[in-house]
């Protein structure tokens, strides 16, 4: 294993992957010379050279289109989204072509692409820091991954570029400048696997991308008050893994789930609903960001989005809702 | 969403492609399928979404697709095949096939972004992409005038530094013509092209939408008829007499009726097949 900052992880995964496949191609904005807008593209350019490493104009549409018909061409392209707020404008060619292509051609062509894309709140206000990632999970035909540890990123993002269709991922700004352990021989982690970052007996915290970072961080805070919270990362948020979440929560009996982006419609509400089918007698809780954009200032944004002050009130909260765990949280 | 009016587009523009060349069209594929070469028999079961179609029943008009014929599909988003045939294209050019795509879309999809962008990486990158714009006149209801503002829609392409000819599409002969020398320019390495191919839609919009232009109009639209426009040229030129016109009537009489009976005979896809190959 050796310690690589998660950018770097991603850049070491794109180029193997270059490297092994020559139909992998790349394209987006400042991903050339520049090096990609968090530098998790450096030294990609000068390897690989100006055709397999295009920067694009600021044009997203037309990034996503070209993508799709490289990929149902015989190529495998990525293509980057550098604030997934702009994947919004390239939602056509990804839904409406590259996520049916498979089906609607009875299986004659198909769209293997990886579509990157950076989300979270940093200070970049309402249209640079959004979290959609329900808006993806929705749509059949797509896979859609959200690591949160280097070792991760890079493990998934290698599956992402061998992978039959089209494929959502998505990162997240505060992750970047994260360091984490990643396997020195090559590694890749299948799609539809969560982590189990942390063993706890009282309550499952289910979360993802830079979320599972906060909660880790809420879990200890939890321990520190005698509730030993699980805190299971997604990974893949689509497909779910279902067999991993209801382990889970049958030992717990309580899950809260918690996402960056809003809860209407949101992750937590999906995995809540899917996983009450799946376990009887489950408490549920959720924690999202308030109903409101994203804000440029730091205040207004870290009121909007959850920290693990509000997770461990939401734990707490939960758990006090709960009859027959009240006298254990109580102990 | 038939394609009288504008069969020599399909069928010029397809004489001219090889089958390794791909091509992409709009919703209104049905003219443009027959041309490349789809069986008329696959091609109605797939518009009724009968199994026998060549992508089994799932596509229907607005997104049938043949790469084995070099359809590469019709897409029924108003200019959302631009941006993925430009993508092809690019698969073409870094696989160095040799292959020029194509993409037939209408004049409805000029005022909108996806063609503008897709010009902007085209001539960029110079991909082998040829851009042809079937121009019937109307979005729908909307005149392209009132959709589009530059009056000449070669125009859209000039800022790029892209080559665009207009052409009249009810002329089956300038059709394969312009289409002849736009594809041996971008097969020698020269850049993408834009064609626009002026025709008549001789129907209404579609089967289900009310014919709004006005009676007399309507009546004039005979003369841009270019299976007529055809059959007289080459009657004129001594090619085509009655007793071949008949003959050909024949042979597309046997092959209508054949098409009939392999769709009645055709099956139904199993239900459970809505949930295959996502």
């Amino acid at each position: 294993m050796s310690r690589l900052f998660f950018r770097e992880a991603i850049a070491r995964a794109i180029a193997e992957e270059m490297a092994r496949d020559e139909r992998v191609i790349l394209m987006g904005q400042d991903i050339g010379a520049h090096g990609g807008s968090y530098a998790e593209t450096r030294g990609l350019f000068e390897r690989f050279g100006a055709a397999r490493v295009r920067d694009t104009p600021v044009a997203e549409a037309v990034t996503v289109g070209l993508a799709a018909g490289a990929a149902a061409g015989g190529l495998r392209p990525m293509a980057f989204i550098t604030y997934v707020d702009f994947l919004m404008l390239g939602l056509d060619p990804l839904v409406n072509y590259a996520a049916k292509l498979r089906f609607k051609s009875a299986g004659q062509l198909t769209a293997p692409m990886v579509v990157k894309a950076t989300a979270g709140a940093k200070g970049q206000g309402p249209t640079h820091a959004q979290s959609l990632d329900p808006w993806l999970m929705n749509v059949p035909g797509l896979t859609v991954l959200a690591p949160s540890t280097a070792g991760d990123a890079y493990g998934l993002l290698k599956t992402a570029m061998r992978a039959p269709g089209p494929v959502v991922y998505i990162d997240h700004k505060r992750l970047f400048p994260l360091g984490g352990m990643v396997p020195n021989a090559e590694e890749l982690i299948p799609v539809g696997k969560a982590a189990v970052r942390r063993e706890g007996r009282d309550i499952t915290i289910v979360a993802h991308s830079y979320m599972s970072v906060v909660t880790l961080e809420a879990a200890k805070l939890l321990a520190d008050a005698g509730i030993e919270a699980e805190v299971i990362d997604l990974r893949s948020l689509w497909p779910i893994d279902w067999d991993t979440l209801a382990d889970s929560v049958r030992r717990t009996g309580h899950a809260l789930f918690v996402e960056e982006g809003q809860e209407v419609c949101g992750v937590g509400a999906e995995l809540a609903f899917g996983l009450q089918e799946r376990v009887s007698g489950l408490r549920v809780a959720r924690l999202g960001a308030r109903r409101t954009p994203v804000s440029a200032s730091p205040v207004l944004e870290a009121y909007a989005i959850p920290d693990a002050q509000r997770i461990v009130q939401s734990a707490r909260q939960l758990l006090a809702r709960a009859p027959a765990q009240q006298s254990q949280v109580l102990k | 969403m038939l394609s009288r009016g504008e069969e020599a587009i399909a069928v010029g523009i397809c004489t001219v492609l090889e089958r390794t060349d791909p091509l992409l069209c709009s919703g209104r594929s049905i003219g443009v399928a027959l041309a490349r070469g789809v069986p008329a028999g696959g091609l109605l079961a797939e518009l009724i979404g009968k199994d026998g179609g060549p992508n089994r029943g799932r596509a229907g008009r607005a997104h049938i697709s043949m790469p084995s014929v070099g359809l590469f599909g019709a897409h029924g988003v108003v200019g959302g095949n631009l941006s993925v045939a430009a993508g092809i294209a690019l698969a073409q050019q870094q696989r160095g096939t040799g292959a020029v795509t194509c993409c037939i879309f209408g004049d409805g999809a000029c005022g909108a972004g996806s063609l503008h962008e897709t010009l902007n990486v085209a001539a960029l990158w110079r991909l082998p992409l040829l851009l042809i714009c079937d121009n019937n006149g109307f979005a729908v209801s909307t005149p392209v005038g009132k959709g589009v503002a530059p009056v000449r829609l070669t125009d859209l392409a000039v800022p790029f530094g892209v080559p665009g000819e207009s052409v009249d599409g009810t002329d089956v002969d300038a059709v394969v013509a312009a289409v002849a020398t736009a594809v041996a320019a971008i097969r020698e390495g020269q850049g993408p092209r834009f064609l626009e191919m002026r025709c008549v839609r001789l129907g209404s919009h579609s089967t289900l939408t009310k014919e709004e232009r006005p009676a007399a109009e309507v009546e004039a639209f005979g003369e841009a008829d270019p299976l007529q426009i055809y059959e007289r040229r080459l009657r004129a030129d001594g090619v085509l007499d009655d007793a071949g016109w008949a003959a050909m009537q024949a042979d597309v009489n046997a092959e209508i009726a054949d098409a009939e009976q392999f769709v009645a005979a055709a099956l139904w896809p199993d239900a459970e097949a809505a949930v295959l190959d996502v």
